[in-house]
């Protein structure tokens, strides 16, 4: 594994937050998650189903609305939540007009003094929201946007069976007003080249293709627009192992020679393992634990990290014989009634979503 | 060894399509004994789900089934009818399907569908075992009059007795230890929930199911002397109510650690054998008596031994004896007559009318072979009879007519030779006339008879230096199981606990609401722990599991395969497991069987096939798998597997196989043995071929895990 330079992050995700739902059905799908992406490095997103990986991915790239929090993308910003912003404003005038924000009427009056307050504070929030808005339309405008692409899970379901191959992996070229044929033409010759497929290609629909050839034209498909970042969700878990082989290849080769920084989602652990530079570890929402891939798997601190590694099957019937799963159980190895836990470093490049008591703790036991 | 579970012999399977008939399955034989696992592997298209499909008797229409066998109890389920068919499949053979939507029932509640299982099993369960019981009840009886036991009447009648009355006990303490078991984790949940300050509505319902589960706990054995206390604790729960603060759950704190201190004593208990306990309570004194657990167990054992086990078995043993030399009798007899008839259809041209004559006394010779006090069905001489008059039907069928086919082969062999005029080369085959090859089915005749003389010479052998003792262990075993089965009963109630556990089991949360769901508000995740799970509670003798965790996540994947792999140690289940991933069956396998093609290239323990795999496909899957400590390039397989319409001719991996040989494009390579257990269908194991190391990513990953489990094993010794 190359490498990755350090101190440069292309992608900064600042306390990003995807609710869903209103009122006592909130779903916190995301909640308050911040990491960074380094240039030319794979970022795995690990976690069980429901975790909210996915969700995250697409939020970074707006294909939601954010609750809240930021997205920068060398150092522009590219998603901001607004949606707090909007609710907080929403309150904000029912209190002025004196009624409670379901309606009922207030008890006590609000002071002339406490009316300006908020007053100004709409008005900052308003001023907040229009940036935000501002920033979004300056991203889409620059062609940040297109820098950041997506692989999804489901290569069947993601590519319109009415489109050959060529309609589909030059749809983006020509969203963004490429009009001459002949360039199209042979930008997607040479895209169906560096996936490993042939220019005869071009013409069919995908039903004619296997699995892992629909998952080379999802490919396709996100380089064509030279992208520096790809999201690619779940892009194997859908194939027959031999093929999954093939296409961690195809990515890998493709991270070399484009520079690709890749935000790799995944459930496989092995396989995150063995493509991911640094791995997150997500469990309902929250970030629990960041490192490097081979310290994660060294040292795991947090106890659904523990849970997860030890569920992992490996091909060797000796070991597996003997193989512990750790259960995890939030309610019994966590005593989060006195304190909020926090994402914490514990060492360099090594956080952990811990109190300040199991801070001490893992500090102990990582230093033992 | 173990009993033999399921054979397969000589599968071939093929699908009739417009392009032409594909191969699917092509000649696959493995045995599937009791209690233990079989993984098969391969990529899709291998032809591992029709094999399981083909099990359970779900061939799609197109499809032909060429020839083989699959032995199951008693039956040759390639053979049997629609009908006969209904009474094996999920009943006995359950199978977990890779698409979980197409399993469910849309329209049913998803506790509806998991009981209803339950229910009807049991009612037929019950209904069968009956029957099984008259039946081996009236061999016995039988055969022990022929020995001269008059009195066979009257032990069989006091066996079936207390017998009843075992299975009374027995579900009545196995009802309190589950329940006790259930208030004990809630118990402790809300004990949990209070101290973490958690008290919503999921802590309220825990609550009322905790005085529920207690309340039905208490059983003679279970929560026995401190009922009262039980009592107390749970009383004072319910007097609690539902407090808003936390001071108001003090007591009820309080009440809980009393309950848990109760329940964990119960379930700690010693289990009591309740067969001799049943024999003493009718037969010794109508009184449990007072004493622990285990000097009663050794009391009412000493009396069932002496009072009455001692003298059935060894009457029983008697009749076992006489049994089965009469059967070896007429197995010598059948041999002789088997051997005198092969002539008749070994015949270059067999005559209808005598094959048919002889056939019929070798069906009646066969058929008094069979020994009434067997516990395991002899599937082989079962099926003599079905499986002959297939032979005997597909040689004489063969002779037919068919206009239509005649039409179709010369309209089809004219389109063909137009092409070849015209100086093209046509990219299809005439498909043959008649299907039939009349030359095999000749010799498939003739070889179901020699087949049926060899099992029985084999059979012969086998009984000179039989233990008669530990056959009649197995009897009176077997009469165990079937009186308790023949008077078990499962209420509704049981079955919805049993499926609420099941469903915590497969890792469902809030299972109580959950129950009464549709299909359409779970998740994909969900729906196939629900699949699982109602394959399960048909409590079958086989299972098949076809890919039943790719579409899950680890965690779950682990959760789903451990609960499997419980379940097989508990009922003593055959698991059929078919998947693509070698990884995962690692834990789970006793046998692995690797197919390419529609074969199996590759059989042997789990160990065998991960540590010194053979066949070059083998090394492949293992090689494109990254493990842990992988670093190196992945090797993926490349191209694709062959078009089964025109199988190769050689080895079917070669044209993948960047180190294929020579021969192994002309020639299929033959099964050779390695070990007793491992096979392996490639040429290298050939002694004149060349040494072709495996893969590196392999020997290096082998090295690994041989250094590690030599430093644990040394770590081990240690300590």
């Amino acid at each position: 594994m190359s490498e990755a330079v350090k101190n440069d992050p292309i992608l900064r995700v600042e306390h990003l937050c995807m609710y869903f739902g209103k009122g006592e059905n909130v779903k916190k799908a995301v909640d308050d998650v911040s990491f960074d992406i380094y240039k030319g490095e794979v970022f795995g997103l690990v976690g069980e189903s429901g975790c909210g990986k996915t969700t995250t991915g697409r939020t970074m790239i707006r294909l939601y609305d954010a609750t809240s929090g930021n997205v920068y993308f060398k150092d522009k910003r590219i998603v901001a939540g607004t949606l707090s912003y909007k609710k907080e404003i929403k309150e904000l005038k029912a209190k002025i007009a004196g009624k409670k924000p379901d309606g009922t009427a207030l008890e006590t009056k609000l002071s002339q003094e406490e009316i300006t307050k908020a007053n100004e504070r709409i008005a900052e929030l308003k001023e907040e929201i229009k940036k935000a808005k501002h920033d979004h339309k300056d991203a889409a405008k620059h062609g940040n946007v297109t820098q950041i692409q997506m692989i999804y899970q489901d290569p069947v379901a993601s590519l319109d069976p009415r489109m050959t191959v060529k309609e589909i992996i030059a749809e983006g070229l020509r969203i963004q007003g490429v009009k001459d044929n002949e360039y199209i033409d042979q930008k997607v010759y040479e895209m169906l080249r560096t996936v490993g497929l042939v220019e005869e290609h071009a013409t069919r629909y995908p039903h004619e293709f296997s699995g892992g050839q629909r998952q080379r034209i999802g490919i396709a498909r996100s380089i064509i627009m030279n992208p520096e970042v790809i999201i690619a969700d779940e892009p194997i878990s859908a194939l027959d192992v031999s093929i999954r082989a093939q296409v961690i290849n195809l990515l890998n080769e493709l991270r070399e020679t484009m520079g690709l920084t890749i935000l790799f989602i995944a459930h496989d652990l092995s396989v995150v393992k063995y493509f991911s530079d640094r791995i997150g570890v997500m469990y309902f929402g929250n970030m629990v634990e960041m490192a490097t891939s081979d310290e994660l798997f060294a040292h795991p601190l947090h106890p659904y990290t523990r849970s997860l590694l030890s569920a992992i099957p490996l091909p060797d019937p000796e070991s597996e014989k003997d193989r512990i799963r750790i259960r995890y159980n939030p309610l019994t190895d966590h005593e989060y009634s006195t304190e909020t836990p926090q994402f914490r470093e514990i060492v360099p490049g090594h956080f952990v979503r811990c109190t300040t008591k199991e801070f001490e703790k893992y500090q102990a036991e990582y230093n033992k | 060894m173990a009993e033999k579970k399921l054979e397969v012999k000589d599968l071939t399977i093929s699908f009739r399509t417009i392009n032409g008939k594909v191969q699917a399955v092509r000649d696959i034989s493995f045995d599937l004994y009791k209690g233990e696992t079989l993984a098969i592997v391969g990529e899709s298209g291998s032809g591992k789900s029709v094999t399981s499909r083909a099990i359970m008797g779900i061939l799609a229409g197109n499809a032909i089934k060429d020839g083989g066998k699959i032995l199951y109890d008693g039956k040759d389920l390639m053979k049997i009818s629609e009908e006969e068919f209904q009474q094996v499949r999920g009943d006995k053979i359950a199978m977990i399907f890779q698409d979980p939507l197409s399993s469910l029932n849309p329209i049913m509640r998803i506790g509806q569908q998991l009981t209803e299982a339950m229910l009807l099993k049991n009612k037929a369960l019950r209904k069968e075992s009956k029957a099984n019981l008259k039946a081996m009840f009236a061999a016995l009886d039988s055969r022990m009059k022929e020995v001269g036991i008059t009195d066979a009447q009257h032990d069989l009648a006091k066996f079936k007795e207390f017998g009843l009355e075992h299975s009374k006990l027995e579900t009545s303490y196995t009802e309190a230890l589950d329940n006790a078991t259930e208030a004990l984790a809630l118990a402790e949940n809300c004990i949990l929930r209070i101290d973490s300050k958690a008290l919503d509505a999921t802590l309220h319902s825990d609550l009322l199911q905790f005085e529920q589960a207690s309340k039905r706990s208490k059983d003679y054995f279970v929560v026995r002397d401190r009922a009262a206390e039980l009592d107390e604790a749970v009383a004072a729960v319910k007097a609690a109510g539902t407090p808003k603060d936390e001071a108001g759950y003090a007591p009820v704190k309080e009440a809980l650690t009393k309950a848990v201190s109760v329940l964990k004593e119960a379930t700690e208990f010693e289990m009591p054998n309740t067969f001799t306990l049943a024999y003493y309570l009718k037969n010794v004194k109508n009184e449990i008596p007072q004493m622990p657990v285990a000097e009663m167990n050794a009391l009412t054992h000493k009396e069932t031994e002496q009072g009455f086990m001692d003298a059935f078995q060894a009457k029983a043993e008697k009749a076992v004896v006489y049994s089965s030399g009469e059967t070896d009798k007429a197995r010598q007899a059948a041999i002789e007559l088997l051997k005198s008839k092969l002539p008749v259809l070994e015949k270059a041209e067999p005559v209808k009318t005598e094959v048919d004559a002889a056939v019929k006394e070798m069906k009646a010779a066969v058929a008094k072979c069979l020994d009434p006090l067997e516990v395991t069905k002899d599937s082989l001489t079962h099926t003599f009879g079905t499986s002959i008059d297939y032979a005997v039907d597909l040689y004489f069928g063969g002779f037919k007519r068919n206009e239509k086919e005649e039409k179709r082969f010369a309209k089809s062999s004219a389109k063909h030779e137009k092409i070849i005029a015209r100086g093209k080369t046509p990219d299809w085959e005439v498909i043959p006339m008649s299907l039939v090859n009349l030359e095999a089915a000749r010799v498939d005749m003739a070889d179901t008879v020699k087949e049926q003389i060899a099992h029985f010479e084999q059979q012969l052998a086998a009984n000179e230096n039989a233990d008669f003792a530990a056959r009649t262990l197995e009897i009176v075993d077997y009469l165990k199981e079937q009186t308790e089965n023949s008077a078990y009963y499962l209420s509704k109630h049981v079955a919805r606990e049993r499926a609420i556990k099941l469903m915590e089991g497969v890792g469902i949360d809030n299972p109580r609401r959950r129950f009464y769901q549709y299909p359409f508000e779970f998740s994909g995740g969900m729906r196939q722990r629900i699949v699982i799970a109602i394959a399960l509670t048909a409590n079958p003798d086989i299972l098949i599991c076809d890919e039943p965790t790719t579409a899950l996540d680890v965690t779950i994947q682990a959760q789903i395969l451990e609960l499997i792999n419980n379940l097989k140690k508990q009922r003593n289940l055959s698991v059929i497991f078919i998947t693509h991933d070698l990884g995962v069956v690692a834990n789970m396998a006793d046998r692995i069987a690797v197919m390419y093609a529609g074969k199996i290239v590759e059989t042997g323990t789990a160990k065998e096939v991960f540590y010194e795999p053979a066949h070059p496909y083998t090394w492949a899957l293992l090689a494109s798998v990254p493990d842990l400590d992988t670093k190196e390039k992945l090797e993926s397989i490349p191209g694709t597997p062959p078009n089964m319409i025109y199988p190769p001719k050689g080895d079917a991996f070669a044209d993948r196989n960047a180190n294929a040989l020579e021969i192994d494009f002309e020639m299929q390579p033959p099964m050779f043995q390695i070990t007793d257990t491992h096979y392996a269908a490639t040429w290298l194991l050939d002694p004149r071929a060349p040494k072709i190391e495996m893969p590196k990513v392999i020997t290096e990953r082998l090295e690994r895990i041989k250094a590690r489990n030599a430093a644990k094993a040394q770590k081990a010794e240690e300590e």
